[in-house]
């Protein structure tokens, strides 16, 4: 056990000391999200009375699209340098190797949102609470561990930037619902926040424990 | 006593095939050179070896263990040279094979031990993809012998290695089974005392020593 969880860090601390040391994937992220909020904001005439509905279609709008790149980079960048092949030719467990990238590209997206979250605000006024903080960190996790295991499936395959979106939207589709619930509430709409942030929580260990499971077959083969 | 056991070994891409029905045993110690054009199946038949990838059919023995089932025990136990180095460019040379410590359990005072018999003490904290490609080739040497592997299996490891890459090669060797696939048959000749000759994914034979087959 303890070993799985040096290892899971160990590629975790990997991926993130590349991006560190290259700087990809946050930096373009973190445009493209702005930019998003930015077509939206003229797209749709934000006012005081449109923003509550608008603002959280275009913040998860924004964050799905953002953590399909994260997640397809993930394992892309693997197979591109050859050095998947390496890590699996280890003893190392492939679940372990699983959650460690799945971790990376939860931190990473997570570095996006520390952009995504404020410029949401500027321009939906959209208020910086602490449920939609954590809203938007529990669907990130369930959607890292959803998104990377797909993008594991599909990394070997030429079509992948078209596949991934494909296999993974339909199953982000609870994050989302969950989540924009979150954010509704959170600019006075009616429901339960309580209740969205609970499912979310239900998501992320239903989606974290299944992947898991899948992991060892998808990246052993 | 054999350490490696190949029993009608076959694989197929599709309607073509890559390997068809390789038999081989390899004693402990014992070094054998793969030979062949390009396309004869030499990097299916080590990618086999080294439990990279499964064979269509066949059977395949390492160290007592069937291959095809208990893979993870056995990459304990084998180290494998692929064609592509497989590093991390982003990381240095000493950061790629610490990573690879902690993937194969190993002490980290194994990284300056393989630097030094790899000859890259000096670029160690230079980012693998600005060191030259025969750099990278003995980075990628050093790592699969990093958790000094009973069987070593290198395919091509000879590119771009420079001068003294036989005399690398010969000491990574040393105390090892291995299966090298090259197309030097000097160098074959110099590190194996068997070849096996494949073409179009048959075996043309194996012989002690080189003899070419036309």
């Amino acid at each position: 056990m303890n070993n799985t969880i040096a290892i899971a860090l160990a590629v975790a601390r990997k991926d993130l000391t590349s991006e560190w040391r290259t700087r990809e994937l946050v930096p373009a992220l973190a445009q493209f999200v702005v930019l998003a909020l930015v077509i939206a904001n003229f797209g749709f005439q934000i006012d005081a009375h449109n923003a509550p509905s608008i603002a959280p279609g275009v913040l998860w709008l924004a964050l799905v699209f953002a953590g399909l790149v994260a997640f397809g980079r993930a394992f892309a960048a693997e197979r591109e340098q050859s050095s998947l092949e390496a890590m699996l030719m280890t003893p190392a467990s492939p679940v372990a190797i699983f959650a460690g990238k799945a971790i990376a590209a939860t931190l990473l997206l997570v570095g996006c949102e520390v952009v995504l979250l404020p410029a949401l605000t500027l321009f939906f006024g959209t208020p910086l609470t602490a449920q939609i903080v954590l809203a938007v960190l529990l669907a990130t996790i369930g959607m890292a561990a959803v998104g990377c295991l797909f993008a594991a499936m599909v990394a070997r395959v030429r079509a992948r930037e078209l596949l991934l979106p494909l296999l993974t939207l339909p199953l982000f589709i609870p994050f989302i619902v969950a989540g924009g619930q979150a954010v509704q509430v959170a600019m006075g709409g009616s429901g339960s926040s309580d209740q969205a942030i609970g499912l979310l929580v239900d998501f992320d260990i239903l989606f974290v424990v299944l992947t898991s499971l899948a992991a060892r077959f998808v990246l052993d083969e | 006593m054999s350490i490696l056991v190949a029993d009608g070994l076959t694989h197929w891409f599709g309607r073509d095939v890559a390997l068809e029905s390789i038999d081989l045993a390899l004693d402990a110690g014992e070094h054998m050179a793969v030979l062949g054009e390009n396309g004869a199946g030499k990097t299916t038949l080590l990618r086999i070896l080294a439990t990279a990838a499964r064979p269509t059919s066949g059977r395949l023995e390492i160290m007592g263990l069937d291959a095809l089932r208990e893979r993870r025990r056995l990459r304990r136990k084998i180290g494998f040279v692929a064609h592509a180095p497989g590093l991390y460019p982003a990381l240095t040379a000493k950061e790629n094979l610490e990573f690879f410590c902690t993937l194969q359990d190993v002490s980290r005072a194994r990284v300056a031990e393989t630097l030094s018999l790899v000859g890259l003490t000096e670029v160690a904290g230079r980012p693998a993809g600005q060191l030259s490609r025969g750099m990278q080739q003995r980075l990628a040497i050093g790592r699969a012998i990093l958790h000094d592997p009973k069987l070593l299996v290198l395919d091509e490891p000879d590119s771009s290695l420079g001068t003294d890459g036989p005399e690398l090669l010969a000491a990574v060797m040393r105390d090892r089974t291995v299966v090298l696939a090259t197309h030097d048959h000097a160098l074959a000749n110099k590190l194996c005392r068997r070849t096996l000759v494949l073409r179009h994914g048959r075996s043309l034979g194996t012989a002690t020593r080189l003899h070419v087959v036309k």
